[in-house]
């Protein structure tokens, strides 16, 4: 009796579900990408709750596109982030979602694309270089700007190349390599290149992502190429817990990162921006 | 109903509910009560009621490992007697967020089972009181208007009907009719109706801020707040037993927007203060329809520094929006 009345309950929303590590990979001495068994649909840009019970939970952004799995590129951060460093291929973790409002992929089809991220700010981009790849008859020309703090840092290094087969990539480092500059990145900030490199902002859609301070700096660039709000997309980073719309930890002014965002249009964002 | 059946009621009420009411200890606040003498009704409580439902530290669920044990949910019938129109409002707000936008079972739970019996106030009972400025609504069970001699009972619900049927004995008809005169309180009028969107920048919140204590009695004391955090804690003896708790948080800490890395969004307390009125004010607002601010008063009776919001927000005028310019 006990049993019938739970199934006529609502599900609570707080109890996340088990999902097993298929592959773990080490992309840098504080960042890895997992492949958990999570078979849902989603659109690039959308989060979920991974949890370590114990350590707590927090916020990854999907990185990969398929209804098969879902990746998570991590970096070793906080509490719960270093702990989830120490999985290994076959172990168990707990997640809910996916949340949030993603990249709005299917309105934006027959347009260039042109994608501009750093440092772990990558990782939701690679959730659209990887949508675009499925659905390359939709999209036209693909530039990527990826910008890491040094030649250590750079992510997804298993994926350059064939992103710089495919697409326009440019990778750039903030520290001047020691010895081996790898990845054919340039010295210099992403925004250096971006200036540097002709685009005009025809047809084009801009994904931007990646500290706050290099958003800032990256559309003063594309305001410059004559780019207008409503062509850039932002992705934003707030402390979360309920990603329900509920627990008002990631608001912006009275916008709910985890329910409206994570993913604002620049228009959008530009009015909560004073914050 | 005449004020001396008002404790026959209650009494015969607390035979199928835990009666809750206003008591006076070192402060008023909501205690169960066994003897219905002993509530005290001048005041408002000093602690609202937010605690019985939205429960200040709450387990979500415990776990084992990986392996997750729900909690079991439940609350007695409870009967809660003499709240203010204002945490009246302050419950209906909070249904809003927990019982309309999402289906928190937790909160469900400890809500279904309750009674909500109001107590109109005469006239404001704290000089901090604004409700009067704000636009309230009827939410209750039953209402008693104080009137001297006898209590004016409103029917709010049908669990207020069917209520004031089964105890009809203790009530007596009234052929008078509901007033708005009657909903009126006097002296809880006190913030100026001003749209405050146009004074985002302005100067005057300084005044608030530059006195805050970031000590969160504000947010803890109101009862619409309902923030919270979500962590894990584990047993000392075995550290793969745990639970995963909620419990509120405050905005006016810095703790409230800071990200792994260390990264503070809102790092400034006029920032955090701003935040807290125009969410109260404006942003929940936009978005459930309805002002969350109930006009209590609590968060400035309880702020060591008595930062009067309402008396910041009066004062501002056109024209003086202007801060030193931020770009």
């Amino acid at each position: 009796m006990a049993k019938k009345k739970q199934k006529a309950k609502t599900e609570n929303p707080y109890i996340p579900k088990p999902y097993k590590v298929l592959e773990y990979y080490r992309e840098t001495d504080d960042n890895f990408t997992i492949t958990i068994n999570m078979k849902v649909k989603h659109d690039p840009g959308q989060f979920v709750q991974l949890s370590l019970p114990g350590f707590g939970e927090a916020p990854i952004s999907i990185c990969s596109d398929s209804e098969e799995y879902i990746k998570l590129n991590i970096r070793e951060v906080g509490t719960v982030t270093k702990a989830l460093g120490n999985l290994k291929k076959g172990d168990t973790l707990l997640v809910r979602g996916p949340y949030g409002r993603g990249y709005p992929m299917q309105y934006l089809t027959g347009n260039n694309v042109l994608i501009i991220g750093g440092g772990c700010g990558v990782a939701p981009l690679k959730g659209i270089i990887d949508y675009v790849e499925n659905h390359r008859d939709d999209f036209k020309e693909v530039m990527l700007f990826l910008g890491y703090r040094s030649p250590n840092d750079v992510l997804f290094k298993r994926e350059l190349e064939e992103w710089r087969n495919k697409y326009h990539l440019q990778v750039t480092v903030d520290e001047e390599a020691h010895g081996e500059m790898c990845y054919d990145a340039k010295h210099g900030f992403v925004t250096d290149v971006l200036r540097s490199t002709p685009i005009n902002n025809e047809n084009k859609i801009v994904f931007v992502c990646g500290p706050p301070i290099m958003m800032k700096y990256v559309i003063e660039v594309l305001k410059e190429k004559g780019f207008n709000d409503k062509q850039i997309f932002l992705s934003a980073e707030r402390l979360m817990y309920c990603a329900m719309g509920v627990c008002c930890h990631c608001m912006i002014k009275g916008k709910f990162t985890c329910v409206d965002g994570p993913v604002f249009r620049y228009d959008e964002m530009k009015e909560l921006s004073d914050e | 109903m005449e004020k001396k059946r008002l404790n026959e009621f209650l009494l015969q009420l607390s035979k199928s509910y835990e009666l809750i009411a206003p008591v006076k200890t070192d402060v008023v606040r909501f205690e169960r009560v066994k003897n219905p003498e002993t509530i005290h009704l001048e005041k408002n409580a000093y602690f609202p009621l937010k605690e019985y439902f939205f429960k200040k530290e709450e387990v979500l669920f415990t776990f084992t490992g990986n392996k997750i044990q729900e909690t079991t949910l439940s609350s007695p019938k409870r009967a809660f007697f003499g709240i203010r129109k204002c945490d009246l409002n302050a419950i209906h707000h909070q249904d809003i967020v927990f019982m309309k936008d999402t289906q928190d079972p937790y909160y469900i739970a400890q809500r279904k089972n309750s009674l909500l019996l109001g107590y109109h106030c005469p006239s404001a009972p704290s000089p901090y009181c604004f409700c009067g400025s704000l636009d309230l609504i009827d939410f209750f069970d039953l209402m008693f208007y104080d009137k001297e001699d006898h209590f004016l009972v409103e029917v709010g619900s049908e669990k207020g009907k069917k209520l004031a049927e089964k105890y009809g004995k203790l009530f007596s008809p009234s052929t008078r009719l509901m007033t708005q005169a009657d909903k009126v309180i006097p002296g809880a009028d006190r913030l100026d109706k001003k749209d405050i969107s146009a004074f985002y920048d302005h100067k005057d919140w300084k005044k608030g801020a530059d006195i805050c204590l970031s000590c969160g009695a504000c947010t803890a004391l109101c009862p619409t707040c309902y923030c919270f955090e979500i962590h894990d804690e584990v047993k000392a003896e075995n550290v793969n037993k745990g639970e995963r708790k909620r419990s509120w948080s405050s905005c006016q800490l810095q703790e409230f927007t800071r990200v792994a890395g260390d990264h503070v969004f809102r790092e400034d307390r006029e920032e955090r203060f701003k935040h807290r009125i125009y969410h109260q004010l404006e942003y929940f607002k936009e978005k459930y329809g309805v002002q969350m601010c109930v006009g209590c008063g609590r968060c400035i009776d309880g702020c060591p520094t008595r930062i009067d919001f309402v008396d910041i927000i009066n004062k501002m005028e056109h024209g003086k929006e202007e801060t030193e310019s931020k770009n």
